[in-house]
């Protein structure tokens, strides 16, 4: 670990191989939401090639099963957009945390260590980094087999649903409100987040019965972070 | 039903937003610092974007959701595993159908 001191930031192939090797037990992990996903896709009737684009182009699960409740047609395109920004806006945080390193790397390799960037590989390169590590290509390393199982996951999963037939007797209709409330429950950081949250529920539930579907969720979550800026340093 | 030429247009602009979140956050750092208030409205924003689709879904679903939901708040709680979060919450919803809920 001694031979990494000094050294500056980097991006090289044998960190993204190694970010690719280490990362592999937890991109696992991501198997079952990935088919999850790929079901609970074809249940909305999107067809298989749609979840697997969504899977390759989107890369975030969250924001994919979001999309998915909006899914009807004519596509509230808007809506889509606004909520897929909500969803992914602690992105820019994690990218914020990881910018003393990143920026010491040039800009194409930069941009290149982002373009997979994931909860899961952040969390993954932030503990090597506190360990000393330099190399930026384990990031992208790390990202890139969680893209590729993320993607192989949601076409297992879009095509098993197909061949299912009605999937809510497996409970495959309530997988998005079990993983979302597990979100938010591993969120939780304390006392300090129930007026936040308290709002965003509130405007959430009066705006759902008011406005025209969807617009409720940006309501909600622009109530929520709000009333976290405001409640901030209180 | 969604016609392939909307659907695939709206998967990309999903993507393109996406993508800006991803590379935004450095490069903002880049530009100025970020303010702890802007933080603490990220922080709290992206919770709130899952309340606000939870909450008022679960609210109007059938009680064998309910039953879901507070399944997977449980096991969360419990096991800090959204995997197991997520399987026991989907039983629950199972089981309920089997019972008429």
């Amino acid at each position: 670990m001694s031979d990494l001191v000094g050294k500056r930031p980097r991006v090289t192939a044998r960190g993204v191989w190694r970010g690719c090797v280490e990362i592999a037990p937890i991109a696992a992990f991501t198997i079952p939401f990935g088919i999850a996903f790929g079901v609970a896709a074809s249940t909305k009737a999107v067809p298989a090639e749609i979840s697997i684009l969504m899977s390759l182009a989107i890369f975030a699960g969250a924001a994919q099963f979001a999309a998915l409740d909006l899914w009807h047609a004519p596509l509230p395109l808007a809506m889509l957009v606004l909520t897929v920004l909500a969803v992914n806006a602690r992105m820019i945080l994690l990218g914020a945390v990881l910018a003393p390193w990143l920026l010491q790397v040039p800009l194409a390799r930069r941009i290149g260590a982002l373009v997979f960037l994931s909860d899961a590989n952040f969390a993954y390169a932030m503990a090597a980094w506190a360990k000393g590590e330099t190399d930026a290509g384990i990031l992208f390393g790390a990202g890139i087999l969680m893209w590729v199982t993320w993607i192989v996951a949601t076409a297992v999963g879009a095509l098993a649903g197909a061949t299912l037939g009605d999937v809510s007797r497996f409970g495959f209709d309530a997988v998005m409100l079990a993983f979302f409330t597990a979100i938010i429950v591993g969120q939780w950081r304390g006392r300090a987040d129930l007026l936040p949250w308290i709002s965003a529920a509130a405007v959430a539930v009066l705006c759902a019965a008011a406005l025209t579907p969807g617009w409720h969720i940006i309501a909600g979550a622009l109530a929520g972070g709000t009333v976290g800026a405001w409640r901030h340093g209180r | 039903m969604v016609d392939d030429v909307s659907a695939t247009l709206a998967v990309m602009l999903m993507a393109l937003v996406t993508l800006a979140m991803r590379v935004g956050g450095v490069w903002i750092m880049s530009k100025v610092a970020m303010t702890p208030r802007v933080e603490a409205f990220l922080k709290a924003m992206a919770a709130s974007v899952f309340i606000s689709i939870v909450v008022p879904s679960t609210l109007s679903a059938s009680p064998r959701i309910w039953l879901a939901v507070a399944a997977a708040m449980a096991v969360m709680a419990l096991t800090r595993s959204s995997l197991a979060a997520m399987v026991i919450g989907m039983a629950c919803a199972a089981l309920g159908r089997s019972f008429g809920l």
